[in-house]
């Protein structure tokens, strides 16, 4: 049979960058499916698309579908037909889900037994009058992070849809959505060729736009941006930053990019650079240069949609934009300079923290008294100890500052800008840039001790705050980022060169400071939520690290209040049960049995006079089980209390053999029973073994 | 950097002209600026309280903007705590609508072929109205010049048809078009005689004063009570069933949260509570709008998110 192409092409208004990329990572899919459904066959389904549409081109479609024979065995006859010779519910219920009618229904013999048969039949169809609907389907099935209706349509797109192109080789697919009829008519670039352009055949589609200056995928618009940026580096002779997701952006911003180098007033290099990249990067979508030292330069990469040809114009009214925003920086910049950083503390008590909890220059202050604990817990002293409190009476002095005001992203980093021009240390101003630190999933935690210091307090501050106003997160609400702040303390906590405190006494600390500026709240309550909280994070963070749910719940089964040692815990069980697999399952499932038999009310106080050798056995390993346990979690060994739990193994296994608990004889049943009781209390504080049995 | 405004280009008050006769000839109703503080021309009840309902509505109107903390005291070239707005909103939004739009960029003389014309991801959601669209900044090389945004939701409720709306920021457009560095150097009018007036001829002074009240005058206790009383206020007025003037309140209630921010006394947290407060009623008067109005009671699932 003859095969030809077809070309589907939604036009639309300009689609969001990082949508328009996903959808086109769906259309072959979704094109895929819904040709399998329709059961027309295919070669191959190729995506294209630009910020003004979606492509799918189908090479190798038939004119027509294949027919087909489907057979399906129903249910026997005597259940698909009453006494009397009626399709009984059975047998209407299997035909409808065959769609087929239920006379239709054959009946053959297999074996000596009846059964009831569909056998459907699909005749071959014409692809083209299939196709409206599946490419119709294929519109109203992309998803979208946001959809729009637009004029009076109740359907949705990510933007609205304006034109549709459906070819059959040469004949239009009278596709419909939202009040349009696709048709033949495609349109070019938006200014370099609008068009329309009429496509006499649907294997001309991309060479159409091709010729009307659009460049029909992501890939080869990101390739030409690439090189375009390799020739202007090496026209100047600098280096440009093409981060990613910038990157990515760019290349669906355009249809024909043309990249184009601009400008700025070299007066402009005295503002920090984070604020320039910033405006330049997230506000602009340009490229930053550099000179070969890692210097910004005054130069910068446009990538732009326009006529190449007008280039100094487009050039001139970017460089002007640029311009403005530094200028905007440079002011503030200047401004927040004329006085020192210091004398910027003082007004961060107009600036609420939160209705509750007073000022930020109260969070200030309990900031300081915190990080003073925690250098006492940690061991910080001398220099040290003076740049932690330096830092954390500093730290959120730039959330005042204009520029700060102006350009929130750079918080922190110009706190630290301010510190170095009024002669703070090094270690200071390092210690103000980090403390927000870790600011997302993976970002690094403060690179000094000074600086982790600083951040712990801050974070935790604000979790014990807000968890005492009863404002901890719930469900998908965390406007505080109470949850990120958490998992920052703990990777602080447990991770390469963590800060060596405990956790549970700084929550003391800072509920204390609370407690020391007038807030009114139920202590107890809230540092058992604020502890439960962090427990939650960590099993969480855990969790994620891929450690095994048994394991997990096993050791908070046990309590355990302190990030580290339930990290530590975890990871050293599964380390022991890795090492002897057989010795933790046995064990396990011994501790399942003992639980299981467990009478708290007997208690754990045995006659010695009644045991059996093998029970004296269980019952000396179990004494001599607890004082070991005992010492070894004293001394923070958890693997040891581990080994000393998997001595037990032996002599359990020996007791459940050779010894019937249940015994006729209540003496000696409760007499089992209560060792068995002071069996189980030995793993109390270490593990639920219950939850470890497979 | 200065440079003085290309002599052939528009003047300030010919672009604002100009747009009202290309817009009128489209259909639009021409209003007047609003007479009552707003932060922005989508806020003036000609676009919130008018998006609702399956009525058409079409309208242009020059809409001055107040944002007490963009003040710089006249300092900075960009930014001002007053600023003017073209506003167009069209329901339904028409199928060439992108089209219409270019075409009154061309009508100011911007020739869209020879610059780069890009509509990038914007969508716009105001937490005071309970109100989201979906849309783009327009750049011209650059320069954000008109948010473009079809609106879904006001007050809390769908909009059926679906309004389009273009806010045109004036004093960046006409930086823009007559090629001057500072707004301050805008030509606002030029007669036939060569007498000009400047935008800072006309509002520099403005600047200056309302920057030092906004930011260091403004009395606060008495902006909070103001809040307090026009929230009040906006509640009865709402029991008597007349949402245009209530929703007055609603915008004196704006303008007072607006003013306290500027003078640094409401903090991250006390900032959602304020603008849910503002919410409530702005929601509320749509409600009563769509009820009194648009004929339509709500019903009371649609008053939630």
């Amino acid at each position: 049979m003859e095969k030809t192409t077809l070309a589907f092409e939604i036009g639309t208004e300009e689609l969001p960058a990082f949508d328009l990329h996903a959808a086109t990572e769906q259309l072959p899919r979704l094109v895929s499916e819904a040709l399998a459904s329709a059961r027309v066959p295919f070669d191959e389904v190729k995506a294209y698309s630009t910020p003004r549409r979606l492509i799918a081109i189908v090479e190798g479609v038939p004119e027509r579908t294949e027919a087909t024979v489907e057979q399906f065995r129903g249910p026997a006859a005597k259940i698909a037909f009453d006494a009397e010779g009626n399709p009984t519910k059975a047998a209407a219920g299997f035909a409808r889900g065959k769609g087929v009618d239920v006379s239709a229904l054959e009946r053959r013999d297999e074996g000596g037994v009846e059964y009831v048969y569909a056998v459907k039949e699909t005749p071959a169809a014409d692809v083209a009058a299939l196709l409206p609907e599946v490419l119709e389907g294929v519109i109203a099935s992309i998803s979208w992070p946001k959809s729009c209706r637009w004029g009076t349509t109740s359907q949705y797109f990510s933007r609205p849809v304006r034109w549709i192109v459906a070819m059959l080789g040469e004949v239009v697919v009278p596709v419909r959505f939202a009040g349009l009829e696709a048709g033949n008519e495609t349109r070019g670039h938006r200014f370099l060729a609008p068009g329309p352009h009429a496509v006499a055949h649907a294997d001309q589609l991309i060479d159409t736009l091709r010729n009307a200056y659009v460049v029909v995928t992501e890939q080869e618009r990101e390739e030409s941006i690439r090189a375009q940026v390799a020739e202007a580096e090496k026209a100047c002779g600098l280096v440009a930053e093409l981060p990613a997701k910038t990157l990515a952006e760019v290349v669906n911003l355009s249809e024909y990019p043309t990249v184009m180098v601009g400008e700025f007033d070299e007066l402009f290099l005295a503002v920090p650079k984070e604020i320039i990249v910033d405006a330049m990067l997230v506000h602009q979508r340009y490229f930053p240069l550099f000179n070969a030292d890692g210097s910004l330069a005054n130069k910068f990469l446009i990538t732009s949609n326009g006529n190449p040809e007008f280039e100094a114009n487009i050039v001139d009214g970017n460089q002007r934009v640029v311009a403005a925003r530094l200028y905007d920086a440079k002011f503030f910049y200047d401004e927040d300079l004329k006085a020192p950083l210091e004398s910027y503390v003082e007004h961060l008590d107009e600036v609420v923290f939160q209705e509750k909890l007073g000022t930020t220059l109260a969070k200030t202050k309990r900031i300081v008294k915190l990080v003073e604990h925690l250098c006492a817990a940690a061991g910080l002293e001398g220099q040290e100890k003076a740049d932690a409190l330096r830092a954390a009476y500093l730290c959120k002095a730039d959330l005042v500052t204009g520029a700060v005001v102006e350009f929130t992203s750079v918080q922190g980093i110009m706190g630290s800008y301010y510190a170095k021009a009024a002669g703070e240390t090094d270690v200071v101003a390092g210690a103000i840039a980090d403390h927000y630190r870790p600011r997302f999933s993976g970002d690094a935690t403060p690179a000094t001790r000074v600086g982790k210091a600083v951040a712990f307090a801050d974070k935790l501050d604000t979790i014990c705050g807000l968890f005492a106003v009863d404002q901890a997160p719930t469900g998908s609400s965390d406007p505080f980022a109470l949850r990120r702040s958490a998992l920052g303390i703990v990777a602080m906590l447990t991770g390469d060169e963590a800060l060596q405190v405990e956790l549970v006494p700084a929550i003391d600390a800072s509920l204390a400071a609370y407690a020391a500026d007038g807030i009114e709240f139920d202590a107890a309550a809230v540092r058992e939520q604020v502890i439960e909280f962090f427990i939650t994070r960590t099993k969480v963070m855990v969790r994620d690290g891929g450690s095994s749910a048994d394991a997990i719940d096993a050791v908070l089964a046990a309590g355990v209040r302190e990030p580290l040692e339930f990290v530590n815990r975890v990871h050293a069980l599964e380390h022991a049960r890795q090492e002897a697999p057989e010795t933790f399952a046995d064990l396990a499932i011994a501790y399942a049995r003992a639980n299981n038999l467990r009478d708290a009310a007997l208690g754990c106080d045995y006659d010695e006079s009644l045991l059996s050798e093998v029970e004296h056995a269980l019952a000396c390993a179990v004494v001599q089980a607890e004082g070991r346990v005992a010492c070894a979690l004293d001394a923070d060994d958890y693997p040891e209390a581990l080994a000393e739990l998997a001595a037990l193994r032996k002599p359990v296994d020996l007791f459940f053999e050779k010894v019937m608990v249940m015994d006729e004889d209540a003496a000696l049943r409760e007499n089992r029973l209560r060792i068995l009781n002071r069996f189980v209390d030995v793993f109390a504080r270490v593990a639920d073994f219950g939850l470890l049995v497979k | 950097m200065s440079h003085a405004a290309k002599p052939d280009a528009l003047s300030f008050q010919d672009i604002i002209l100009t747009l009202q006769r290309y817009w009128a000839d489209l259909g639009c109703v021409v209003l007047q600026p609003y007479d009552n503080e707003v932060g922005a021309g989508t806020n003036a009840p000609a676009t919130t309280l008018r998006s609702l309902g399956p009525d058409t509505w079409r309208t242009c109107y020059v809409q001055g903007c107040r944002r007490p903390t963009d003040g710089r005291y006249g300092e900075n070239p960009n930014r001002t705590q007053f600023y003017y707005q073209f506003q167009v909103l069209m329901k339904p939004s028409p199928d060439d609508i992108q089209e219409l739009y270019l075409g009154s960029l061309r009508a100011i003389g911007i020739d869209t072929d020879k610059h780069d014309v890009r509509f990038v991801e914007d969508d716009w959601e105001s937490p005071t109205l309970g109100a989201w669209g979906l849309g783009w900044e327009v750049w011209i090389d650059g320069m954000e010049v008109t948010q473009f945004t079809y609106f879904q939701q006001v007050g809390g409720f769908e909009c059926s048809p679906v309004p389009v709306e273009i806010a045109y920021g004036l004093e960046r457009l006409t930086m823009y078009i007559q090629g001057v560095d500072s707004m301050f150097d805008i030509v606002w009018s030029r007669g036939k005689d060569g007498l000009v007036f400047t935008y800072g001829d006309v509002y520099l002074e403005n600047e200056r004063q309302y920057s030092r009240y906004n930011f260091e005058v403004a009395d606060t206790d008495f902006l909070f009570q103001e809040f307090n009383d026009r929230e009040a206020e906006c509640l009865r007025t709402l029991e008597a069933g007349l949402p245009l003037p209530a929703y007055d309140s609603v915008l004196k209630c704006c303008h007072a949260f607006n003013l306290l921010d500027a003078r640094g006394v409401i903090s991250a947290t006390e900032r959602m509570g304020y603008i849910l407060r503002v919410r409530t009623i702005a929601k509320a008067c749509c409600a009563s709008y769509m009820e009194h109005v648009v004929g339509v009671k709500p019903e009371a699932d649609s008053k939630e998110a």
